[in-house]
């Protein structure tokens, strides 16, 4: 009866997919879950845009019909953020609840767990993407070429799975729901210190600063190249830099967490 | 006579009840306090520049003008908080044990609302101070400051009057907490993040005729140009059009509850 | 080698809290081990420790002959962990759970599927498998739980207050399973607040009292420790202390409970008649009088001069729910 446990990149996969289709139970097989982390994003889109439209026809400001389509990425982005952060709600309740316990004491490597548990956040993240891309289309926003669209969605997941992590970092370190504004904030600010609003030439004050130096500016103009412009290898490998750079920084975070969870 | 006395202190007892909340438990409340001032600090950085517009009013700065949607947004979410806080009351029973004493139903309502305009009013204070740190003017002085703090706190008692009768409707937090998209909403659709002849339709038209954006013109023009009658009385009505529409709520709920037995 | 062995193990909270204290003690494999003691004991702690969940702040421990520190991830491969919560998924169904076990330890997929229908089966739920855990009643979690626990054949099994806050009916399901388990080789670890838990299925016991191990046997032997059994005499009007000076004449006097008073007779059931004489004679009239046979609550009390608490189903039970699905 005795039994043991081999690990292989196979077994390792398999233990990966079915943590990742756990997690779209939480979308899925519960009515209406989906409609927060769309709405929200979706009603600073359009809000944004309609207050702040007339922005474009400021001197410096890209040659475009409509402020969406400069704002759509920032809404794209926030979209992930949100999506993210959930998944660390989540998990802090699954802590609260004992659930985690299982994961804890399985032996399948802390690595693959993790993977599991945030892979589904970049996944889930295409969700608010396509409504908000609708959306966006529909209230005048610029096609962006297959390219730009390519380059928009994998910078869109990989921004829902660095969400995940430092949601799920702070769930480790927390281990309570009530750590959620910290998890959703912490999206928030990143994604707004950035030339959400307006080119880097057009910020005023700290925010020119801050978007000067915040990395995930890079991230937000290699997902808005093509809805402004022409899609280009300079404007795009800075973004997937600076998303693989956040990836590693908060899995980092999130992996030292979990091991601490035993402490 | 004695009644009224009786009921006035309930009022501020509550109110005394509902303010210590939010001292003993600050983290809360921040939300209420770090996402305008966020948001503003954002908008200010990220669109300042409009103020280059043609169209633009004559201002000061682009925080001056910003100033008055920051608190407007401050206290619909101090409105919001205050009817979530009284709907895990009711979860929790505390509103049954206070139904089932010797009071005004209507003075725990007011209670609660009381604790709502001491938040506005600490609100408006924190906004204003914020402003002059970094380089706004109010243009109509200690009278004006006055006069925005006023308005704030009568603003958030009117959106909390609103919010609380849905919680007396509901009985349940989490519908009143499903709320807050619902706020943004409203304030993309008035003046209070960009002037009404700047917006994109069809946010113009909607804003023209939004009570929000009155608010938001009474509390704007003491900083940026000073005091307009007009823009003033309209702030008033609006007001207090919010706020007997949210007392006429929560009364018709209370009613409704007595009825249901629940 | 054994199952589990322990050397000083402890574990220290902030504050300072000892929530272990220097516990030794060794499972053989093959054993049903009871571990038995009140609410706040340090059963609980003491399992997560085992079971790699927490780190000791003090001592050692193997368990599979690997160290929980050390050794953890041979630990979690080799063990099977049914804790306290039952904390199960209810967006899943139970087949998933099992599955998703099954997946968290390495198990092949197509292994998986047939292992997942013969559990469930011998857990009785095949007719709820495809269900969601939302829908099950607290016995149907406990057998889901401890299905999923063995999904991966493990050596060692680590069952944390199985039967808490269930009906005896659901317990003794619970029991007959964890009887079948051992009888095909499992090492079984199981903590418990109920005397009758331990008594019945335990080949040896351990009894934890704030922290530290005060008493470790067979359920016989350990009774057999404290030997004598004990009288409990419920008065039909309250003069406490004037029949405790009375029953104090035949032995010695034992904490009371339930507004009973307990004593330990000095020589044994003979003392009854002569007890109940001297009742009398004292004009204290007595309502009920019962003779009690050393239980492992009598070695407690022995140990520490108090009763365990959660002592024969006082503890809560859980409603069922209202249509109780056929199984």
């Amino acid at each position: 009866m005795a039994g043991t446990v081999v690990w292989t990149w196979r077994s390792q996969a398999a233990a990966i997919w079915i943590l990742i289709r756990r997690a779209g139970n939480e979308i899925v097989r519960v009515p209406g879950a989906a409609i927060p982390g769309v709405l929200a994003p979706t009603i600073f889109f359009l809000g944004l845009t309609s207050v702040f439209g007339n922005l474009r026809l400021l001197p410096g400001f890209p040659d475009t019909e409509s402020y969406a389509s400069f704002l759509i990425p920032v809404s794209l982005l926030q979209g992930a953020g949100f999506t993210g952060a959930a998944t660390g709600v989540n998990l802090a309740r699954d802590i609260e609840q004992g659930w985690f316990d299982r994961l804890l004491a399985c032996p399948a490597p802390r690595p693959a767990v993790l993977a599991g548990l945030v892979l589904s956040a970049s996944l889930r993240a295409l969700v608010p993407a396509a409504v908000l891309l609708a959306v966006a289309f529909l209230v005048g926003a610029e096609w962006p070429g297959l390219a730009g669209l390519v380059i928009a969605l994998l910078l869109v997941m990989g921004m829902g799975m660095a969400a995940a992590l430092w949601g799920t970092a702070l769930a480790f370190k927390f281990r309570t729901q009530s750590a959620a504004p910290l998890m959703q904030a912490g999206m928030f600010i990143l994604i707004l210190c950035t030339t959400a609003y307006a080119p880097l030439d057009l910020l005023t004050g700290w925010l020119h600063t801050a978007a000067e130096i915040n990395p995930v500016t890079d991230v937000l103009e290699a997902v808005r190249q093509g809805f402004v412009g022409e899609v280009s290898w300079a404007d795009t490998w800075p973004g997937l830099v600076t998303m693989a750079g956040l990836v590693l920084l908060f899995g980092a975070f999130a992996l030292r967490g979990m091991r601490k969870m035993t402490d | 006579m004695s009644a009224l006395l009786a009921n006035a202190r309930v009022v501020a007892e509550l109110g005394r009840r509902s303010v210590r909340q939010t001292a003993r438990r600050p983290q809360l409340a921040s939300p209420l306090v770090i996402f305008p001032t966020l948001l503003l600090a954002v908008q200010v950085g990220g669109a300042g520049r409009a103020v280059d517009l043609p169209q633009f009013p004559e201002v000061n700065g682009f925080l001056d003008f910003m100033l008055a949607g920051a608190m407007v947004q401050a206290c619909l979410m101090a409105g919001n908080s205050g009817a979530i806080a009284f709907a895990i009351d009711m979860e929790m029973g505390f509103t049954d044990r206070l139904m089932a004493a010797p009071i005004s139903r209507f003075a725990i309502v007011l209670g609660r609302l009381a604790g709502t305009a001491m938040l506005g009013a600490f609100l408006a204070v924190y906004f204003i101070a914020l402003g002059l740190i970094f380089g706004a003017e109010i243009q109509e002085g200690v009278l004006g400051a006055i006069w925005i703090v006023v308005v704030v706190a009568g603003s958030a008692v009117a959106f909390g009057a609103i919010g609380v009768s849905i919680a007396l409707r509901t009985g349940t937090a989490s519908v009143v907490q499903g709320l807050f998209p619902l706020l943004f909403v409203i304030l993309f659709l008035s003046n209070a993040f960009f002037p009404t002849n700047l917006l994109l339709e069809p946010s113009a038209t909607v804003a023209e005729y939004n009570p929000l954006s009155f608010i938001v013109d009474g509390l704007r023009e003491p900083i940026v140009a000073g005091f307009s009658a007009t823009d003033s009385l309209a702030a008033l009505a609006s007001v207090a059009g919010f706020t007997a529409l949210g007392l006429a709520l929560c009364a018709a709920a209370i009613r409704a509850r007595a009825m249901r037995g629940g | 080698m054994p199952a589990i062995e322990t050397e000083a193990l402890a574990r220290e909270f902030e504050g300072g809290i000892k929530a272990v204290d220097g516990v030794d003690l060794e499972v053989a494999e093959g054993e049903i081990y009871g571990f038995l003691g009140p609410n706040g004991a340090g059963k609980t702690t003491t399992v997560r420790m085992l079971t790699t969940l927490l780190r000791p702040t003090d001592g050692r421990a193997r368990v599979a002959g690997y160290d929980v520190v050390e050794e953890a991830p041979q630990v979690r491969r080799s063990i099977g962990v049914a804790l306290q919560e039952a904390a199960l998924d209810p967006l899943m169904t139970g087949r998933e759970l099992i599955l998703l076990q099954a997946a968290l330890h390495a198990v092949p997929r197509d292994r998986a599927t047939a292992l997942a229908s013969s559990l469930l089966e011998w857990v009785g739920l095949t007719r709820a498998a495809d269900r969601r855990v939302g829908t099950y009643s607290g016995g149907m979690r406990r057998r889901l739980d401890l299905a999923s626990a063995l999904v991966h054949s493990p050596r060692v099994l680590f069952l944390d207050e199985p039967t808490t806050g269930l009906d005896p009916v659901s317990r003794q399901a619970i029991w007959r399973e964890v009887e079948n388990l051992n009888r095909e080789g499992t090492t079984i670890f199981l903590t418990t607040q109920y005397l009758e838990e331990a008594d019945q299925l335990a080949d040896r016991v351990g009894i934890i009292s704030a922290g530290r191990l005060v008493a470790e046997g067979t359920p016989a032997a350990l009774k057999a420790q404290v030997g004598r059994p004990h009288l409990e005499v419920s008065l039909a009007d309250e003069d406490g202390q004037h029949a405790e000076e009375v029953l104090a004449r035949f032995g010695k006097p034992l904490p009371a409970r339930d507004g009973k008073l307990l004593v330990q007779l000095e020589h044994g059931a003979s003392e009854v008649a002569p007890v109940v004489r001297a009742l009398d004679e004292a004009g204290l009239a007595v309502e009920s009088l019962d003779l009690v046979q050393p239980t492992l609550d009598d070695v407690f009390v022995a140990k520490t001069g108090q009763h365990l608490e959660g002592d024969e189903d006082t503890g809560e039970q859980e409603a069922l729910p209202e249509a109780e699905p056929a199984e």
